[in-house]
């Protein structure tokens, strides 16, 4: 028996809501670089289930779209990250915090 | 289309490419140098050892980007079509891509002739910086001929991580770092929702290529109307517009001018044209609904770009809540949606790039020690030290404000031609309006430098390389404001045809 396609639709979408708060909510900046990752994964499993739905209609190459489009994400996201902790990096050695609230130089 | 043409095609981008990776090996040969031992070992160079290589690498990069603009100029005029992809086009190589891509390689280009001295002057060359900015120029190039989502969301990325860290190259300050951060944190976040938009669109359509989507899209239905959102909202902070705008002017303030100027003038273009290939390739039937919600944002980030800007008294800040009114001015375009509006629109980008560079090198050319002037008060009585510079800078104003005889008064002149003819008088007022307003911030400048006492001592001779590009972007902005239709040199080429020409694939 195989989980029908809206439910795993629905459970990316909650995974993106979570992610998405908690990137806006949250104060540690390592905190919020895994919300942002989670906010990621939610577009790709939602890219892999519906994929399974047009898979059944498409043809040549377009017959896996969604999981090539998957695996391109998962190749930009861990550059992502690594540009993102390279900056983290240089901030942290000027000054010894991972809190945005205290990155606040420039205002208005 | 045969498989020769196809590779002629990525020409531009292949140069650009290949141009990063040869300079991070040059940068690293260059800078071996024998220890004393006599042992081949790395050892960082003396500053003017580096300064040398600095220099060198900045003219393998210009080398690639005049080679890339070429490529894109000789493709604009052979009228070349071509798509390059497995099975169907993932890049589609059209009069609007060549064009773009030769004005985000000629935006590059200067921002890489604003870093040859500037770089030196704040103590922050390192070879890697022209590689950033060359793959970052590479990203773009992907995005505005992208015709699928994948090599949509790509080339996005290939241009974003270069530029997260070019905005924190200044790596010991505390701003750069927090330029970074703030980038890296907002784009990552746009990117993860654009991303999501993708996905919903592709679950709602079953394609991810932009005809496919225009043919599945019928009906709308709530995943794609959601989907679509998403997708925008990525995009108007991509662009910077009101309500997405507040990470501009930190990143602007904190990250080194040369690399501003580059953000400012590439980095809006190619978001634009995405846009403008997104909203007519992949969404044509939607056209009324987008346009009042584009309408709206218009609105609102020509207001509040505007106001915001009338109180800020870093000169780096305001021009980025000006270039928040810019993308604001632009947005009216594609409120219009007509072809003579995208027309208008990419007009308004070549113009923009000229008066955009012209300022932001005046700033850059102010720079040494490690410090510049960026705040208001320190151009006072600058025009009694270097009267050229402070009338170029009140030149690039002017157009900056739109006022008659400069380029930049034909760009709007066009767009607002444009909003009329589409009946969207309103919008017409508030950039009628928002441009008188902005004449205030703008002429704050040229106030201090002309009619206040000298603040600071001497500031530094302008390199020869600053030169040029201040004498290109004032000659542009001169030329464009006096002859945009016309042809008076007999070149042949006038730009808002040139314009017109890249929109024509649109109708």
């Amino acid at each position: 028996m195989s989980i029908p396609v809206e439910h795993v639709v629905v459970l990316s979408a909650l995974l993106f809501l979570v992610g998405a708060v908690g990137a806006l909510v949250r104060r540690n900046v390592i905190v919020i670089l895994m919300c942002i990752e989670l906010m990621l994964n939610a577009g790709n499993l939602a890219l892999v289930a519906f994929n399974r739905v047009w898979s059944a209609t498409a043809e040549g190459a377009a017959l896996h779209d969604g999981q090539v489009f998957v695996m391109m994400v998962i190749a930009v996201a861990a550059a992502e990250v690594a540009v993102g902790l390279g900056i983290l990096l240089a901030l942290v050695r000027n000054r010894d915090s991972l809190n945005v609230d205290d990155v606040s130089l420039l205002r208005w | 289309m045969s498989r020769v043409l196809d590779v002629a095609a990525l020409a531009p981008l292949g140069f650009v490419a290949l141009g990063a990776m040869s300079i991070l090996l040059l940068e690293v040969a260059l800078s071996r140098r024998p220890n004393p031992e006599g042992v081949a070992a790395t050892r960082s160079p003396g500053p003017a050892a580096r300064t040398r290589i600095g220099t060198l690498l900045a003219f393998a990069a210009s080398g690639a980007l005049v080679l890339a603009i070429y490529a894109a100029c000789y493709l604009f005029e052979a009228g070349l079509q071509s798509d390059f992809g497995p099975g169907r086009p993932l890049l589609q190589l059209d009069a609007l891509s060549s064009f773009a891509i030769a004005l985000i390689g000629l935006g590059a280009l200067f921002s890489v002739w604003l870093s040859i001295t500037y770089l030196p002057a704040m103590r922050i060359l390192h070879g890697e910086y022209y590689a950033l900015l060359l793959l970052a120029t590479a990203g773009m190039f992907v995005m505005v001929s992208a015709v699928d989502l994948v090599a949509l969301y790509l080339g996005l990325e290939l241009a974003s991580l270069p530029t997260y860290a070019l905005a924190g190259f200044n790596r010991r300050k505390l701003r750069s770092n927090e330029s970074a951060l703030k980038y890296f944190l907002v784009g990552s976040f746009t990117s993860a929702v654009l991303l999501y938009g993708m996905a919903l669109l592709y679950g709602a359509t079953g394609h991810t290529d932009f005809a496919g989507i225009s043919r599945g899209f019928e009906g709308g239905g709530g995943l794609a109307l959601a989907g679509l959102a998403l997708m925008l909202a990525g995009l108007a902070l991509k662009v910077a517009a009101v309500p997405f705008h507040q990470w501009a002017p930190d990143v602007y303030e904190g990250a080194p001018t040369s690399v501003t100027a580059f953000m400012a003038v590439t980095g809006k273009a190619a978001a634009f044209v995405v846009l403008l290939r997104f909203l007519v390739l992949a969404l044509p039937e939607l056209g009324d609904r987008v346009e009042i919600l584009l309408a709206v944002l218009a609105a609102l980030t020509m207001g509040i770009g505007n106001l915001m800007a009338l109180i800020q008294d870093n000169v780096k800040r305001m021009l980025a809540y000006s270039a928040v009114a810019h993308a604001g001015y632009l947005l009216v375009g594609f409120a219009a949606g007509s072809a003579e509006a995208w027309t208008a629109v990419l007009f308004y980008l070549i113009v923009y790039l000229f008066m955009t560079v012209g300022v932001f090198c005046c700033v850059v050319a102010l720079a040494q020690g490690g410090r510049e002037w960026d705040s208001i008060d320190d151009f006072s009585g600058l025009a009694g030290r270097r009267p050229a510079l402070a009338a170029l800078l009140t030149l690039f104003l002017l157009s900056l404000a739109g006022i008659p005889g400069t380029a930049g008064f034909m760009g709007k002149f066009y767009l607002a031609v444009a909003a009329v003819n589409a009946d969207q008088i309103a919008l017409v007022l508030i950039l009628v309006a928002t441009s008188l307003v902005s004449v205030f911030y703008y002429l704050r400048l040229p106030v201090a430098m002309y009619m206040r006492r000298v603040r600071h001592g001497e500031p530094p001779e302008t390199s020869t390389s600053e030169m040029v590009v201040l004498a290109l972007c004032a000659a542009a902005v001169v030329y464009l404001g006096f002859f945009a239709q016309a042809d008076p040199a007999g070149m042949g080429i006038r730009a808002l045809d040139l314009a017109g020409r890249a929109a024509d694939f649109l109708h």
